[in-house]
């Protein structure tokens, strides 16, 4: 009687998260291929680094079948900081039962956000993602130490934002899916730190043509997963 | 004698409605424009406001809690800092700057001497984070909120919820700023028909409207806006103000129109506080403009004023202090 009663709470249980529908949207950094560790040392034959910070925003992410917008994540904002694996994963809960194979989304803060004060949540100054001496958030921190850089203790330093012309540093991302219930967005960092140039480029902390382009470099690294 | 009583009572009463505006509990005078700040995303509430009190007072938002908002920006100044001329920070630091006066900030566009900064609310995060100011993290600080009694308190009464947040910090330290509302000068009570000018006051005054009211533009005394206005640069500091944030050489020492209101109690004057009296700022626009490439359009042509007329003008932008925004007791250190 009593596992009858089980299985049929069972049953009403999986139902119901059926039709909760939660989908999943994972980023997993890498570094050659493996998961990016932390302050871990990379050594190569012309370079030893270390990746201390990586923080970033991900925002307004919409859910497409082939051109036609029919979802959005209620979550706006996101930050994904890499210290924090739980921040990783943005799940949400589906508001129809369309199924879709492409999403799209923002890498930074959109300009009326940085120009209307105060939010909590991701969005809270105390995340570190928002400069301190001028207004406007960060988009993306990437922070730590390279053999190939000529600076102090070697480190490299990248805080990237802006929302102002010409130096708007928000950047589309449209990727096409397989599946709809767990996209896996690969970030090969060891790749992007190639095309970062770090002998000449070590140090960019405030909104410019050099934050443009490593914006640019940032969301052209996001991948899906095959 | 009743109706006539009554009669009285309510022309008393339609005389002062017509001075004054509501908005979401700030009261301004009527000749006052909208303020620039969105209310709606921050309701004045008057336990948030209690709560920005305390902390603007409070150097617990300081690395060794010895630097509070008021210890750059004193009550009996109009919120400036009278004997420095660029500010000092925690550890005897000298920052780049004179800390200006803080009044009527709901009217402003921007923040700063250069407006660096978009939005009261997040002007704090620039002295907390800064070295030479507070020299604290904005996270740091949230932790030492939280542990706090007195404030869990204090934030419980403002947002219903104990937690201390960067946000709900930020948005109580504006509300308390926003209420800093200065309109009772003599210049106030002659536009309310309260009171009048003296000849001297009137001359002046009349000077004023035609050399300086283009940029420090009544009632507010600033249009907020940016400005040449002829100061050579310090090459001690090399401070070239707006350049340094759009990036644009025509920036080029350009700096934030100040409000003229409260001058007798924020001296010394300009971004680097260069002027101590204001027969030195007469002296700098009559005869000290640097003509240089970028200078604003309005000082092109030389101002030529007598020393008499140098004298009037003074004695006009001293009917714009106002000494009950100065001593009122709602704005001065809480005692709780
Ligand atoms: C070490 C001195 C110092 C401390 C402490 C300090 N300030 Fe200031 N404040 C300044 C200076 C200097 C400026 C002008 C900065 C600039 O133009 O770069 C300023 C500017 C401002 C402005 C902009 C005013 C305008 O008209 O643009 C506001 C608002 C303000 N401060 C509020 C605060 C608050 C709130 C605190 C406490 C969290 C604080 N200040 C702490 C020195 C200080
Ligand atoms: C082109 C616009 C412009 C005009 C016209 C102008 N000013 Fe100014 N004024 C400014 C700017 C900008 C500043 C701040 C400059 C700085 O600190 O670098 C300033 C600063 C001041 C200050 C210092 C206030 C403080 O709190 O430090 C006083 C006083 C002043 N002006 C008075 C006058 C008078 C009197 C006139 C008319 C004779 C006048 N101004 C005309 C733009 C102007």
């Amino acid at each position: 009687m009593r596992l009858i009663f089980t299985l049929f709470l069972l049953t009403i249980y999986s139902s119901i998260s059926a039709q909760i529908n939660e989908s999943i949207i994972e980023f997993a950094p890498t570094f050659n291929d493996l998961p990016l560790e932390l302050n871990k040392n990379y050594c190569f034959k012309n370079d030893s680094l270390k990746i201390s910070t990586l923080k970033f925003y991900i925002s307004n992410i919409n859910l497409y079948q082939n051109n036609q917008l029919i979802d959005s994540v209620s979550k706006k904002y996101n930050l994904i900081d890499v210290e924090n694996p739980e921040t990783s994963s943005i799940k949400f809960l589906r508001t129809n039962s369309m199924a879709f194979n492409r999403i799209s989304f923002s890498n930074g803060i959109d300009s009326l956000t940085n120009v209307s004060g105060a939010f909590g949540g991701d969005l809270d100054p105390t995340n570190g993602m928002y400069w301190t001496w001028q207004s406007g958030y960060i988009g993306l921190k990437l922070e730590g130490q390279s053999k190939l850089c000529p600076s102090r203790n070697n480190a490299f330093i990248f805080h990237i934002g802006g929302f102002k012309n010409p130096y708007n540093s928000i950047q589309n991302v449209n990727l096409s899916t397989k599946g709809d219930r767990k996209i896996i967005l690969n970030l090969d960092i060891s790749k992007l730190l190639k095309e970062l140039n770090l002998t000449e480029i070590y140090e960019v902390m405030s909104p410019s043509k050099k934050a443009l382009t490593i914006a640019q470099q940032f969301s052209n690294a996001i991948k899906v997963y095959e | 004698m009743k109706i006539k009583v009554t009669f009285f009572i309510i022309l008393i009463f339609v005389t002062f409605v017509s001075f004054v505006m509501q908005e979401f509990g700030l009261i301004y005078p009527s000749y006052f424009p909208k303020p620039q700040y969105d209310f709606s995303k921050n309701p004045v509430d008057s336990f948030k406001i209690t709560l920005g009190r305390n902390l603007f007072y409070d150097p617990i938002l300081s690395a060794d809690n010895t630097i509070s908002c008021a210890s750059c920006h004193s009550p009996y100044n109009a919120f400036s800092h009278t004997d420095h001329t660029l500010s000092h920070g925690i550890n005897d630091q000298i920052g780049n700057r004179n800390a200006p006066a803080l009044f009527n900030l709901a009217w402003q566009k921007s923040f700063m001497w250069d407006g660096a900064i978009n939005h009261l609310d997040m002007q704090p995060l620039a002295p907390i984070n800064h070295h030479k100011e507070m020299g604290e993290t904005t996270k740091d600080v949230v932790r030492k909120i939280n542990a706090s009694n007195f404030y869990r308190s204090l934030f419980y009464q403002a947002f219903k919820d104990s937690i201390a947040t960067g946000e709900r910090m930020l948005k109580a330290l504006a509300q308390f700023q926003l209420t800093l509302i200065s309109a009772n000068s003599k210049y106030d009570m002659v536009k309310q028909g309260q009171d009048s000018f003296s000849t001297q006051e009137q001359n002046g005054y009349a000077l004023f409207l035609k050399n300086c009211n283009s940029c420090h533009t009544e009632p507010l005394f600033s249009n907020f806006n940016f400005a040449n206005n002829g100061l050579g640069l310090d090459t001690t500091l090399k401070d070239f103000g707006r350049w340094m944030v759009t990036k644009n050489s025509t920036d080029s020492l350009y700096f934030k129109t100040p409000s003229l209101r409260n001058l007798s109690f924020t001296y010394p004057y300009m971004h680097d506080g260069r002027f101590k009296k204001l027969s030195d700022v007469m002296n700098h626009y009559t005869n000290g403009i640097s003509q240089n490439k970028y200078l604003s359009k309005e000082l092109t042509k030389p101002i030529i004023l007598s020393s008499k007329e140098k004298i009037d003008l003074i004695a006009f932008l001293i009917t714009l202090n106002d000494k009950h925004f100065v001593f009122e007791s709602k704005y001065q250190y809480p005692k709780n």
